[in-house]
């Protein structure tokens, strides 16, 4: 598992992301594409993005732990214009963004694009469920609409 | 919580200066933008090197820190000095907790702004500013999908438009409003009638906000000199009082985390200022929502209080003037009248503070409101940077 890899070695694979020793745990997840969000083992509370401690109890008993990513999107926008990436071109369409609430907990948001549908029916109420792409050779967390909506 | 203010009318604005604001300020450097204004503030205030004890000028990218600003005038007694984040208040409630302390008795409060390379073509091309980036990090998101400070203002307004079915128009009518009262201002960048047909047919950056929506990065810079009311009266005839002035912010402040628009900085101001201030809405003579993005102005005129969450769009229409082509609450009341961050520059809500004093002088020409006595600022947003002020003549 990645684990294994060194911090060194997750830094490499992540040139364009500032890790830290609070999201480190996050980006190993990627590795394995799990999404791992950070949860409190003495309130049970999920928080993202990772923090050194629990915001709800001050507890310094974190666990990184799988969720689903399935949700529904909450915050959605269309860029017309912004930063590159591979895949993302701004002449061709307009690039959906989102924050999706993750069904793991309310209010507990995680933010990406969403893929498999066109840019259209990317509005907030869609219901979504986790999936991968490749993004600089890493695996990169990302969203698609699921079918039949109601979880 | 009730909450003290033992500073309330304590601390004076006794000096103004700008630069010209502009698209490109041609082969200058912030830092001289920034002593330019500095001097037209000093000289305004009629204070000299021995008086200021205390430097805050705002941690704007490319913008001189403190102890540079202090070595560039050679101040030879400095007792206080910070470089406090963006936007206009931080550096206010800086300077005025500093002098009310006895920290020092005269702060130099400057703002310096300069277009960025990613925001400007022209920008881009000037070789001694492609090392400049907001926040002093990278100069881009690393991403598309981060949602970072100015991309969560587009995200939370599609919010708005979707829980409270609000429309572009609404929005619009704040584009409207700046561009309009940006033409009774000389300093102001964008003084192109705006209709709005053509807001509605602006270049779309991301949807649901379009370039107009978004403040006008400019070159450009402010100045202020704050010191005691006591001494402020032997300086000037008119001294401005800082009444109350005050930050904001809730515990979920992460961009995309936000509990919802019901609760978040702008609330904790509102809060804050109401306990501690005698002045409140009904008493302004002219009000100054932040508009770095529309959004953001919707967000301060329903949580101060003149409308319910999710119509100021309609507030706005109801208290058009026509012939001004701009809002006047109760026929009274202008919003930005120097035309904002959208239409006269993006000073990051110097502007709003600069006008706020300018109006309470009684030195704002054609766009002068009558007899104003009292000016509210709600400046910032809704995650970190939330602030309101409420300065009033003495």
């Amino acid at each position: 598992m990645s684990e294994a890899i060194d911090d060194e070695a997750l830094v490499q694979r992540f040139p364009w992301v500032q890790i830290t020793h609070d999201s480190k745990h996050l980006y190993r997840g990627w590795l394995d594409r799990q999404l791992l969000i950070n949860r409190c083992d003495d309130c049970s509370r999920f928080h993202h993005p990772p923090k050194p401690i629990c915001p709800e109890c001050w507890s310094w008993n974190l666990t990184p732990t799988e969720v689903s990513g399935r949700g529904t999107v909450h915050l959605a926008m269309w860029l017309y214009q912004g930063a590159p990436a591979p895949g993302v071109d701004y002449e061709k369409g307009p690039h959906p963004v989102v924050a999706v609430e993750l069904e793991a907990q309310p209010g507990l948001r995680f933010s990406s694009t969403v893929v498999g549908c066109p840019v259209e029916d990317v509005v907030i109420g869609l219901p979504v469920e986790l999936d991968w792409i490749d993004r600089y050779g890493a695996p990169f967390p990302v969203f698609r609409p699921r079918a039949g909506g109601a979880s | 919580m009730a909450r003290r203010n033992p500073m309330r009318d304590e601390v004076a604005i006794v000096g103004l200066g700008s630069t010209e604001f502009g698209r490109d300020a041609g082969g200058r450097s912030p830092a001289s933008l920034a002593a330019e204004a500095a001097l037209a503030a000093i000289r305004d205030a009629g204070v000299g090197k021995q008086d200021i004890d205390g430097v805050v000028g705002a941690l704007e990218p490319g913008a001189p820190r403190a102890n540079q600003m202090v070595a560039m005038l050679e101040l030879p007694n400095v007792t206080h000095h910070s470089s406090p984040m963006p936007v206009a208040v931080f550096g206010l409630v800086d300077a005025m907790t500093a002098i009310f302390s006895g920290q020092c008795d005269t702060v130099l409060l400057y703002y310096a702004f300069t277009r960025l390379p990613w925001n400007s073509r022209s920008a881009a091309q000037d070789p001694f500013r492609r090392y400049i980036m907001m926040g002093g990090g990278t100069a881009q998101p690393p991403v598309p999908e981060a949602i970072d400070p100015s991309a969560a203002y587009t995200a939370w307004a599609a919010r708005y438009l979707h829980e409270y079915g609000a429309t572009r128009e609404d929005l619009g009518r704040v584009a409207l409003n700046m561009r309009a009262n940006a033409a009774r201002n000389p300093k102001a960048v964008m003084k192109k009638p705006l209709t709005m047909e053509g807001y509605l047919g602006a270049r779309m950056i991301r949807h649901p906000l379009c370039m107009l929506d978004m403040d006008i990065p400019v070159d450009g810079a402010d100045a202020f000199i704050l010191t005691t009311t006591e001494k402020a009266k032997q300086l000037t005839p008119n001294p401005v009082v800082i009444h109350a002035a005050t930050a904001g912010m809730v515990g979920r402040n992460d961009e995309d985390q936000l509990a919802d628009l019901t609760r978040h900085g702008q609330h904790v101001v509102v809060e804050a200022l109401k306990e501690r201030s005698d002045i409140w809405i009904d008493d302004i003579d002219v009000f100054f929502p932040y508009d770095g993005f529309s959004i953001i102005t919707l967000g301060w005129i329903e949580n101060m209080g003149f409308c319910k969450p999710g119509g100021a769009g309609r507030f706005m229409q109801e208290h058009w003037d026509d012939k001004v082509g701009a809002v006047m609450i109760d026929g009274r009341v202008p919003m930005n009248p120097h035309g904002g961050s959208l239409s006269e520059g993006a000073s990051r809500g110097t502007g709003h503070l600069r006008e706020a004093v300018t109006q309470l002088r009684g030195d704002a020409g054609e766009r002068q409101v009558f007899d104003a006595k009292a000016a509210l600022i709600g400046c910032g947003g809704f995650f970190f940077n939330s602030q309101g002020a409420i300065l009033k003549r003495l």
